[in-house]
């Protein structure tokens, strides 16, 4: 099952991006390690509940090489988080510098205690 | 809960996994055993080395050429903060790399670019393939 699910039409091999999540005073951070993979090929999608970071690496096809030890190659990362309530979906901030996706999801801000007035008739 | 970790833990990713690394050979084991993963090869002029070292700036890697081994060396910091979850390694890691033909050391180049680290190391004159014209007469 899995084999057949995870292959693309390019057959690219997917992998799961090796992630930490943390929690600072101002929010909740999430880094990614996406090596090879430029900005224009990674989508980040917030569906409900679900964030789904998707990326594709480009290395170049290396012609006339000849390789003696390949230990990584092309393929595509694919990770998807859920979010609590917690988190303010309108702030979240992504950026990718050295190969690391660093997503920054605010806490939402509290609500003001309210007093409601009454009204006498 | 904060953040809701059910899709991490799911039973069926774990499944998954397991068969993955069987079923993809040269990736997935040794990718655990020794880090940076590393690409190795050769063309007519060079010697390439290719290693995915994410979050690194390439200041902080340290290469060194000895006459037979190319050395990387660096650090991966960890980020402050409380975890809930950490799968990126972190810490010092340390590559030796066999050189097997002599290398033009002062025209060693390095670059690094969205995480990728590559290393051309040119090869002398003497070891390049070079064809030898044959005269007819």
């Amino acid at each position: 099952m899995s084999e057949l699910m995870k292959k693309n039409d390019k057959n690219l091999t997917q992998y799961r991006p090796v992630t930490d999540i943390l929690e600072r005073e101002d929010g909740f951070y999430i880094y990614m390690d996406l090596p090879g993979v430029e900005k224009e090929d990674l989508v980040i999608d917030l569906q409900e509940d679900e964030l789904t970071v998707t990326g594709r690496t480009s290395y170049d096809a290396a012609e006339g090489e000849n390789f003696t030890e390949m230990q990584f190659g092309n393929g595509e990362y694919r990770r998807t988080i859920s979010l609590s309530d917690i988190v303010d979906r309108d702030r979240i901030k992504a950026n990718l510098k050295n190969g690391v996706l660093e997503l920054c999801l605010p806490r939402v801000e509290e609500v003001e205690p309210q007093r409601i007035q009454i009204t006498q008739e | 809960m904060v953040l809701d970790f059910n899709t991490l833990y799911s039973p069926f990713d774990r499944f998954d996994k397991l068969f993955e690394d069987f079923l993809r050979p040269g990736f997935g084991g040794q990718r655990r055993l020794t880090y940076p993963p590393l690409n190795l090869s050769q063309d007519d002029d060079n010697i390439i080395v290719r290693a995915e070292i994410p979050g690194v700036a390439i200041d902080d890697i340290e290469l060194t050429l000895t006459d037979k081994t190319l050395v990387i060396k660096g650090e991966r910091k960890a980020e402050d903060g409380k975890y809930f979850r950490q799968e990126r390694p972190a810490g010092v890691f340390h590559r030796v790399i066999n050189l097997h033909v002599p290398v033009d050391r002062d025209r060693v180049e390095a670059a690094m670019k969205n995480g990728l680290l590559t290393v051309a190391l040119p090869k002398t004159e003497e070891v390049k393939p070079r064809s030898i014209s044959i005269q007819a007469e």
